[in-house]
């Protein structure tokens, strides 16, 4: 048999499972959230490193004109270098029969005559092409998933003009497009863009670089320094227009992971430390509740002779049975979350496998915070209670000390009612308590503001980015520089209402010591179609010299209008120039910057180049002009608005709404879980109160009226507390998930709030109705009997 | 009708200390025992300057009116509650000047308690209400017998709610007499219960007395009750006014009130 004091813990705490499953599940809710991103963070990293390490993902990588295969050689030999790979890489275009538009695709060669030592493909289905064979290919996983491919299937695709029917023989995945999207994206465009893998000489030959590389990649030593082995390449490969080398730190692909990751750290750690103090706060007032109503027992059990100890410890084991209960339910409602989250995240990130790791560290971590954050809520009312002298604790507590409240103090008592003043002298008796029940019926009421401002602030992105920023129809490039004739023709297929030029460069921008590698896109001055934006999404016109930064580019750099940075062309020449910035704009996805194209073209000391344009194509000749396209032989790339906006629709916005979803249905758990226990545990301490007035003659709804009329009151004093809160908390949640490659605005809309009082009022009405049930339960014959 | 027949009354001066019948040992020693509370925002003076000394094998009346300090004698003497002034000691301990642990102890091992609204733990059944106290205990009956002691073996697995005022004082008694406790101080345990009833409860303390020996200390304002006692002592205002010793103890089956 348990030992009676357990047995006491059991069958108390099965009287008021109600109010313990409330806090459990508050608990259980931050538990959750922090489960499910540490654990996503633990899976995302772990598969990342052993990813990047089993199949050798270079950690310097540079792109080139051509150079002479003969200078592998040269490039092993640079101090640091452990492993070197050079290979051809291009672009593609596709006609594929179940694609209206064209698709594009990156190209790279597998090596023939030696062992391929950096980014190892791991093969999913088929197999490589046999060494000396033509016309075989390997394709990327998403892209064929995205179409349906199996080995064995055929496509027809044109390399640098030249049409050619290739055999798909193998689907793999690489290191290097873990992120499976055009470079300088940020969403993968799986049906419209692909990678490809083909045998080095047939695809030097294609792209008319036999005997030659176009791209090296370097794997250093580990311990040694990646910067003077960025540097001695450029050294070597400058004579054959090289761009600049660079690092892990400016891949993409690379990039999109990190920031991925810092998100979810930022997310890991806010919004739970929220739902748990206030699941502590909760527990403190629960067990408050319960040690006062048994104040005689406690003097009973000492009397008894049972140390201040072990009472104590009993009813600290209240808390420590709330907090395993809500443990278990988080760690597993969060591995369950966790495991649906993989699910998507397999849409985006492209590893051999992913798998779910539950951090269990994080788990025991969890507990014990909740734990300590529950005992230190009940340790002060325990040890009050243990300290009376048993003779005292049995007596009753002498009556509540009451005082006129403010408004019979300013001589307003006539109009109000017997029960609001009782409500309200009850109220400013114990203004601690009052507080602290506002406080949580504030973050009641707050709390759903966060969830609602993510959804705005996803449509606003939509809108903002799809309908105000963007207005061509399609952005084509080229897969070099071409001249302003290129424009014309453009201009001459069919459809098209208007195009619009841009030029578009790689380029280091540098201030002081911090650098980012990006590309910087020259304008028409008068370019009415892709616009650049202020914060309140006006247009912002390009000045006529200077740079034009992203608002998170500009902090990132440390710069503000007027400042001058240092451009690095990493193209041709590779000119360093500088050049003031003259302002900032505000996107939300990656960073940019932008100049006049005039500008942008002196910089570079070149006359009309561009390297693509936006088009109108009235939607009556799409088909045509869509034809026409597949065939123009210098298209590196065509990106369809309407086709990306339904991308992110599909994956990213699917995904913000799940998170969205689930942290709207915590907010809702909490709100009225705080609501409910404030008002058993009001009800609780008045109960002697309120039956009396029952036996005085007050009804059923009077003394209703009383009970609730205090806590309708402190609910409505809290609920513009609660706004503020949850306004704020919205604000700290966006700048810490803001990051270069993603940002959301912070958008507080006032659906958001109006959302957000309805949930807590809705909490209110229900808790209400149930409290009230209990009043038709109170003990009238209890009361009666006095106690001397 | 029966009346009662007044034992002969032998006033003793409060400072006359000699024990009653050789073989006795002193247990406690209580001199000028002085208790002040506050209560809101007034003082009380629960105990104004007490001079006592108790017995083993005594069973012991305090009688007086509401608010005349008998509670709180009890209390202090049992270790609930410490003086405000004077000293008391049970053997060797100085109880005034004990540790809380001390205080604990002493409480577990040696006193049991009674007291007029039964106090027992709502959520637990009889048999585990008296295992609260065998638990702890150095050498306990088994929860069992002391049931069984004040009969109530057949209710053993009752909860206090499905038990009658008497039957809940009875498991109380078991409680308190489960430990074989020196002392045993009761506070109004007839003051709820009815005069069947209260009789039945009174058996029992008075059975416990003689079986195991305790010294048995029993608050009361119900003067008829005082026949059954050694010694009666009269409380008023904080100091005793009044202490005789029966010569002979009338059992409490010959009471009536």
């Amino acid at each position: 048999m348990l030992a009676p004091l357990d047995l006491k813990l059991l069958r108390d705490l099965g009287k008021m499972k109600g109010q313990a499953f409330a806090v459990a599940l508050v608990m259980a809710c931050g538990l959750a959230m922090m489960i499910m991103s540490r654990s996503l963070i633990l899976s995302l990293e772990t598969t990342r490193d052993a990813y990047y390490i089993q199949h050798r993902f270079a950690d310097v990588f540079c792109n080139l004109k051509r150079a002479p295969n003969s200078l592998r050689a040269r490039i092993a030999q640079i101090p640091g270098a452990a492993a070197v790979e050079t290979r051809v890489s291009g672009t593609l275009t596709l006609d594929l029969p179940g694609l209206a538009e064209p698709a594009d695709g990156a190209i790279h060669s597998l090596p023939e005559d030696r062992r391929q030592t950096l980014h190892l493909l791991y093969l999913r289905r088929g197999r490589l092409p046999e060494p000396g064979s033509t016309k075989e290919v390997v394709v990327g996983e998403a892209f064929a998933n995205a179409h349906g491919f199996q080995p064995g299937d055929t496509i027809d695709a044109t390399i640098y003009g030249a049409r050619q029917r290739l055999k798909i023989v193998g689907i793999a995945l690489s290191p290097e497009y873990v992120f499976e999207a055009r470079a300088g994206e940020a969403l993968p465009d799986n049906k419209r863009f692909g990678v490809f893998w083909m045998n080095e000489r047939e695809l030097a030959s294609a792209l008319d670089l036999d005997g030659a590389f176009n791209s090296v990649l370097v794997d250093v030593a580990p311990g040694a320094d990646n910067a003077p082995v960025m540097a001695e390449l450029d050294r070597i490969l400058a004579p054959f227009g090289g761009l600049v080398a660079y690092g892990r730190r400016d891949h993409a692909s690379s990039v999109q992971l990190d920031d991925e990751l810092r998100i979810l750290r930022g997310l890991s750690v806010a919004f739970p430390l929220i739902f748990l103090s206030i699941a502590a706060f909760m527990t403190s007032a629960v067990l408050s509740r319960v040690i006062r109503l048994q104040r005689e027992q406690i003097a009973q059990l000492k009397a008894l002779g049972y140390s201040s100890w072990q009472v104590g410890l009993h009813y600290v084991k209240f808390a420590i049975v709330i907090v395993a209960a809500g443990s278990l339910l988080g760690g597993f409602g969060g591995l369950f979350l966790a495991n649906g989250v993989v699910e998507l995240y397999h849409q985006f990130y492209k590893f051999p496998v992913l798998e779910l790791l539950p951090d269990w560290g994080m788990f025991g971590v969890a507990f014990l915070v909740s734990g300590g954050a529950a005992f230190v809520g009940v340790i002060g009312s325990v040890r009050q209670a243990v300290r009376l002298p048993p003779a005292e604790a049995m007596r009753p507590e002498p009556p509540a000390e009451f005082k006129p409240s403010i408004i019979e103090r300013l001589g307003l008592a006539r109009f109000f009612s017997p029960s609001f003043r009782m409500a309200l002298r009850n109220l400013e008796r114990r203004p601690w308590q009052a507080l602290f029940t506002a406080l949580g019926l504030a973050l009641a009421a707050g709390i759903p503001i966060v969830p609602g401002s993510f959804r705005d602030a996803i449509s606003y992105l939509l809108s903002f980015e799809w309908d105000v920023a963007q207005r061509q129809d399609v952005s084509i490039s080229f897969i070099e520089p071409a001249s302003a004739s290129a424009l014309a023709d453009l201009q001459n297929l069919p459809g098209v209402m208007r195009a619009e030029p841009f030029r578009s460069v790689p380029a280091r921008l540098r201030h002081g010591h911090v650098s980012r590698r990006l590309a910087v896109t020259g304008l028409a001055s008068d370019a009415s179609m892709n616009r650049l934006l202020n914060d309140r999404a006006l247009p912002v016109a390009l000045p006529p010299d200077g740079l034009l930064l992203s608002a998170k580019l500009a902090e990132v750099l440390d710069v503000k209008p007027g400042d001058v940075i240092r451009v690095e062309i990493q193209e041709g020449r590779r000119p360093v120039r500088e050049a003031v910035v003259q302002g900032v704009i505000t996107d939300f996805v990656g960073m940019a910057a932008y100049m006049e194209i005039n500008a942008l073209r002196r910089l570079l000391r070149e006359g009309g180049t561009i390297s693509g344009a936006h088009l109108a194509v009235d939607s009556m000749r799409w088909p045509d002009f869509l034809a026409r396209v597949k065939e123009a032989p210098r298209i590196a790339s065509l990106s369809i608005k309407e086709a990306a906006r339904q991308s992110f629709l599909k994956s990213t916005g699917d995904m913000l709404g799940t998170i969205t979803t689930i942290y709207f249905t915590f907010a809702i758990i909490v709100s009225f879980g705080v609501v409910y226990n404030s008002s058993r545990i009001a009800l609780s301490e008045r109960s002697r109160d309120l039956a009396t007035l029952r036996v005085i003659g007050f009804t059923h709804r009077e003394v209703a009226a009383v009970l609730i009329g205090e806590l309708a009151l402190l609910t409505l004093l809290a609920i513009p507390a609660g706004l503020w809160i949850g306004t704020q908390l919205a604000g700290f949640i966006v700048m810490s998930a803001s990051t270069e490659t993603i940002r959301m605005p912070l958008i507080l809309t006032t659906r958001s709030y109006v959302m957000a009082v309805i949930v807590v009022l809705a909490s209110c009405a229900v808790s209400f109705a149930l409290v009230s049930r209990r009043i038709h339960q109170l003990d009238l014959l209890g009361v009666l009997k006095a106690r001397d | 009708m029966e009346t009662t027949t007044p034992a002969i009354p032998v006033l003793t001066p409060p400072d006359s200390l000699a024990p009653l019948q050789p073989g006795r040992e002193r247990l406690f020693e209580v001199r000028s025992l002085t208790k002040v509370y506050p209560s809101g925002e007034s003082e009380i003076r629960a105990l104004n300057g007490v001079d006592l000394d108790l017995y083993s094998h005594e069973l012991i009346v305090l009688l007086g009116a509401s608010g005349s300090g008998k509670s709180t004698l009890l209390n202090i003497i049992g270790g609930l509650d410490a003086p405000t002034q004077g000293t008391l000691f049970y053997r060797d301990l100085d109880l005034t000047h004990a540790t809380e642990a001390e205080l604990t102890r002493f409480r577990r091992d040696s006193v049991g308690f009674i007291f007029q609204f039964y106090n027992l733990i709502p959520s637990l059944t009889a048999r585990e209400n008296v295992a609260l106290i065998t638990e702890i205990s150095r050498d306990p009956m088994s929860p069992e017998e002391a049931l069984a002691l004040v009969e109530l073996d057949q209710r053993m697995d009752h909860f206090p709610s499905q038990l009658s005022g008497g039957q809940q004082q009875r498991v109380a008694i078991a409680r308190a007499i489960a430990k074989r406790p020196e002392v045993l101080l009761c506070d109004e345990p007839t003051g709820a219960l009815d005069v069947q009833t209260g009789i039945t409860v009174l058996e029992a303390i008075e059975h416990v007395n003689r079986e195991l020996g305790t010294l048995t200390v029993v608050i009361t304002h119900n003067a008829v009750i005082a026949d059954m006692a050694d010694r009666v002592i009269h409380l008023s205002d904080g100091h005793i006014v009044d202490m005789r010793h029966n010569r002979v103890r009338r059992p409490v089956c010959t009471l009536a009130w």
